[in-house]
């Protein structure tokens, strides 16, 4: 049994990666590099933008925008779905705005940002205004979703005010608000590619933009794939948060 | 003394109390005994001040410390099973008092040995018996009693108003205790109220004058009790309640 389901979780991912990688060896063998560059290209342009020095100079860019822009939007986010969760008078006030919030285009943000703040703040601008809505949903399903019984009990009892927000409400807000901000770390690190490449000069959106201009789809797939792992080692990170440190109880 | 005067209450359109009164004598148990669904609850509810009268009142609560164990267990699942008891008491009595009550109540409810345990490594009858830990531990002068004994076997049940007995020998304390189990009421009521169904009256009241600790369920005098009850709760107008819920 134990053998089976590390080979499961183990060996079967690397297994279906290997086969994807032959795949797409197979296939750009068919094309020209520039249209479809081979895992062996796209290797080594991430080899060249790593020597280069390239590679760290637009990555910690990138990640200290994502990040600033996504901790604004949980520092904001959080307790502003807690209000709107608990309290009906401001529910029906800011609601529509959370709504109109989360359905405005990223593009729209965008370009009103470039025209409003400025381009180098840009990025973190738009990774806050599309992950924060994400933030504020989650928390307010997770406030409207405490039980009702949990609360009386600590009211008949007698427990502080205080005390009832930390440690009976939060508790049970907490594992939707860790969806949130999951779903808000997979936005953080599109909205950042896509706010650099066309508002500065830097990151990895911005080297994105300079691949695509001398037509180096190498390079292009090196900045994606190295998007996709920051985007699968934050998840990972949180997923490990979440299930060994927040919801071990469960 | 804790009175219901002429109290009303309705909880969406159901009239659950109409013109409801009872007292309950200070340092007494008295039981309300009935039909599912008839109000008793809420009467605890009201006396714990988690629901308003509609109309009349309610005197005699002002100022108590009241604990309750809900008819569900209510803990908190990401606390352990001394965390439970502890959240409760943090407030009310020292750090060291803390430790000392939450060994005593484990230890007599048989739970010591999961005292570092969540409450999902509990069964149902396990995690109703740390509630009612949580209850007895925390210091109180009014204690209420929402059918505690409803998922636990005959032997078990037996045991815990036993030790629920004793307690009140030791520390005689208001009790006010809702069940539908007229063996449990015989072993635990002073006074025992039988209700009607909903919107809930006091259809008989019976006072006990067997002291606790020489009540046996099998012989007389509480035999002749326990026909007397049985009389109301199998009439089936008294319950009709159940048939139109």
């Amino acid at each position: 049994m134990k053998n089976s389901s590390w080979l499961i979780r183990g060996l079967l991912p690397l297994f279906g990666l290997a086969l994807f990688l032959i795949v797409w060896q197979v296939v750009a063998g068919f094309y020209n590099p520039v249209l479809v560059p081979s895992p062996v290209e796209t290797g080594l342009a991430l080899f060249f933008l790593a020597v280069s020095g390239q590679l760290w100079e637009q990555i910690h860019l990138s990640i200290i925008r994502g990040l600033t822009g996504f901790g604004l939007a949980v520092v904001v986010g959080t307790p502003l779905g807690l209000l709107i969760g608990l309290n009906t008078i401001a529910d029906s006030l800011f609601r529509p705005l959370v709504v109109v919030l989360q359905v405005t285009p990223l593009i729209s943000w965008l370009l009103l940002a470039m025209i409003w703040i400025g381009f180098s703040k840009v990025p973190v601008f738009v990774v806050f205004v599309t992950t924060m809505p994400l933030i504020i949903i989650n928390t307010i399903q997770g406030a409207k979703s405490v039980d009702r019984q949990l609360l009386q009990m600590a009211i008949t009892f007698r427990v502080s005010r205080r005390r009832i927000i930390w440690e009976v409400y939060l508790p049970q807000v907490i594992p939707y608000l860790l969806a949130g901000l999951t779903a808000a770390l997979g936005t953080t690190w599109k909205a950042v590619a896509m706010a650099e490449l066309f508002s500065v000069n830097r990151g990895i959106g911005a080297g994105m933009a300079v691949a695509r201009m001398n037509l180096e789809t190498a390079a292009l797939f090196a900045w994606t794939i190295l998007l996709i792992g920051l985007g699968l080692l934050t998840d990972r990170m949180l997923t490990y948060l979440t299930q060994q440190k927040l919801t071990h109880w469960k | 003394m804790i009175r219901f005067e002429h109290v009303y209450k309705t909880l969406g359109k159901t009239k659950v109390l109409q013109d409801f009164s009872f007292s309950a004598e200070k340092s007494k148990i008295i039981c309300l005994i009935g039909p599912s669904g008839c109000g008793k609850t809420t009467i605890l509810q009201l006396l714990a001040g988690l629901e308003q009268v509609d109309a009349g009142r309610i005197t005699g609560t002002e100022g108590l410390s009241i604990s309750y164990v809900f008819q569900e267990p209510r803990l908190l699942p990401w606390k352990t099973v001394a965390d439970n008891i502890a959240f409760v008491l943090r407030e009310v009595v020292s750090p060291d008092r803390q430790q000392e009550l939450i060994r005593k109540y484990l230890t007599m409810m048989g739970l010591y040995d999961y005292w570092n345990n969540y409450p999902k490594a509990l069964s149902g009858g396990m995690k109703q018996r740390l509630a009612l830990c949580r209850a007895l531990a925390f210091p109180h002068d009014l204690l209420l009693l929402d059918e505690p004994f409803l998922s636990l076997d005959i032997p078990l049940r037996l045991n815990l108003v036993r030790q629920v007995a004793g307690m009140w020998r030791n520390n005689p304390r208001t009790i006010v205790f809702v069940t539908h189990e007229i063996m449990d009421a015989l072993l635990l009521g002073h006074r025992i109220l039988v209700l009607s169904a909903r919107p809930a009256t006091v259809l008989d009241t019976v006072e006990i004058q067997i002291p606790l600790e020489q009540r046996d369920i099998g012989k007389e005098p509480l035999s002749t009790y326990y026909t007397r009850l049985l009389t109301w709760l199998k009439d089936e107008s008294v319950s009709k309640a159940d048939s139109t819920r």
